[in-house]
């Protein structure tokens, strides 16, 4: 039997004007739904004087007023508890608890029914099937099974798509290393740190070279390390692997995807998501490729805790080339390229940490951790790049190529300090690699 | 080549198992094995819906 390219065809090749309906209509439910049953919701409508009747065309969506994660935190000290008033189900409906990370303060509360669950794992299975899993994978998943959501639905998506799931829960790295082996596992999904981490562990403690395993597919979360081309290449040469990118969250869902043709860019799953780019400065919907803004995302069909205009930070633009897979789901350029909150003024020059592991990564001689240090010396910015150097290697012979690159792409000096190959801190799942000191001083 | 399938067709028999579904949940409201699993199967028929049913019940035709 051929090899079906889509896990939906009638969707993944809808024509864009097509597709645009579909969110509209979509979008209008949704709404509807939350605007009826959740207080939250209808408070935040009725400020702004509309109701969903208002909304007549996509045009109109912009008026909706856009939820930001700290209203989200707001709300969980209300009732019910402990989600508070956007809950649109009965809470006897929920069946499962995430929470985030709480990378960027404390964490947020996310209710699911076992619809949107099985949603979860259906938009995964979007994302799979495109990168490559088929019935005949054996996925490993090396992660904490807890209250993360990290790659739950993932493993449920492998299941709906008929792969063997092997979960790698509480075992430690070389645990995993010794069982990816030992059952010939064709497939992983981790974060792009932990990707390199058990790569280092096999290659340097354990003496096994991970390239030699049977993985030929890794799909990548968590943070955008595998939208980095640099971390990309390292992560494919050390496991001799296909590494695909995907970006998803807690409050939101898994919305883009990287497809086998690898296209230096994410689909966005247009059929589930409606992704709106927003100027940084003006707040103007962007529509043209090109242009970087901030994306504000709608889940359009998560029912419980519903995710509508969600003021998510991630900094995307749209690509004009479409991609040789066929979807007709745009792409966003370079995936998802850092956090409007991460990007911060350094000596009055705009800095994302993404651009500066795009450096370190790209040289050979360097080992794949780093660390980035703001603080200021007097009322000077500094900003301070600590990276380890492989072994045999001299911090001579890749001084000024490090130098030079740094200045090239981001348009600052830096005080760098070089440590022993396996100094800094290594990290299981999202790294914090970016420490800015200044608001602390 | 196979035809290409009868998206209207695929989607009168997700209706007829979602009718079927609702109906079985609310003829056996003491006999949770049945129930429970009809509500949980209601909500894989519900991603079929996502997936076809509202490309189909869409008037696409305007455009």
């Amino acid at each position: 039997m051929p090899d079906q390219e889509y896990w939906n065809p009638v969707l993944e090749t809808l024509p864009l004007e097509k597709l645009k309906i579909l969110q509209f209509k979509k979008f209008k439910r949704i709404l509807a739904w939350a605007y009826t049953r959740s207080k939250f919701h209808r408070a935040l409508y009725d400020k702004a004087g509309l109701t969903p009747d208002d909304i007549r065309s996509l045009e109109d969506i912009k008026k909706i007023p856009k939820v930001e994660k700290s209203m989200m935190r707001e709300i969980q000290n209300k009732d019910p508890f402990p989600y508070g008033d956007a809950l649109c189900v009965p809470l006897e409906e929920v069946s499962i608890f995430c929470q985030t990370s709480g990378t960027t303060g404390q964490p947020v509360y996310q209710p699911d029914t076992w619809q949107d669950w099985e949603w979860w794992s259906e938009c995964w299975s979007f994302i799979l099937w495109a990168q490559g899993y088929r019935p005949s994978d054996r996925v490993f998943l090396p992660f904490g099974y807890n209250i993360f959501v990290a790659f739950w639905a993932g493993h449920y998506a492998a299941e709906k798509l008929g792969c063997e799931v092997v979960p790698g829960g509480v075992l430690d790295t070389q645990s995993r290393i010794l069982k990816i082996r030992e059952l010939k596992a064709t497939a992983i999904m981790a974060t792009p740190t932990y990707v390199l981490n058990m790569a280092d562990m096999a290659k340097n403690k354990m003496g096994i070279d991970p390239a030699t395993l049977s993985i030929n597919k890794i799909t990548c979360a968590g943070e955008p390390g595998a939208g980095i081309p640099s971390t990309k290449k390292r992560m494919e040469k050390a496991w001799g692997a296909k590494v695909f990118d995907h970006s998803g969250a807690t409050e939101i869902g898994a919305w883009s995807y990287e497809c086998r043709k690898q296209p230096c860019g994410m689909h966005v799953n247009e059929a589930m998501f409606l992704v709106e780019i927003e100027d940084l400065e003006t707040g103007e919907i962007i529509e043209e490729p090109g242009r970087k803004g901030k994306m504000v995302i709608t889940a359009l069909d998560r029912i419980a805790q519903p995710c509508i205009r969600f003021d998510s930070k991630d900094i995307i633009e749209w690509d004009s080339e479409s991609c040789s897979c066929g979807r007709s789901f745009r792409l966003i350029r370079g995936g998802v390229l850092g956090r409007a909150d991460d990007i911060t003024k350094v000596k009055g020059v705009l800095i994302s940490p993404a651009a500066i592991e795009e450096v370190v990564r790209s040289l050979e001689g360097l080992g794949d951790e780093f660390e980035v240090v703001v603080d200021k010396q007097g009322d000077v910015d500094r900003i301070k790049l600590k990276v380890e150097l492989l072994p045999g290697v001299t911090q001579l012979s890749v001084e000024n190529r490090l130098k030079d690159q740094l200045r090239l792409k981001t348009n600052l000096g830096y005080q760098i300090e070089y440590y022993d190959y396996g100094a800094l801190p290594r990290y299981e799942a999202k790294a914090k690699r970016f420490k800015d000191l200044r608001k602390k001083i | 080549m196979k035809p290409a399938p009868d998206v209207y067709k695929l989607n009168d028999h997700i209706l007829k198992i979602k009718a079927l579904l609702i109906e079985l949940e609310a003829m056996a409201p003491d006999f949770p094995a049945l129930s429970r699993n009809s509500k949980r199967a209601l909500a894989t028929i519900k991603m079929m819906e996502l997936n076809l049913s509202d490309v189909i019940t869409t008037d696409l035709a305007d455009l």
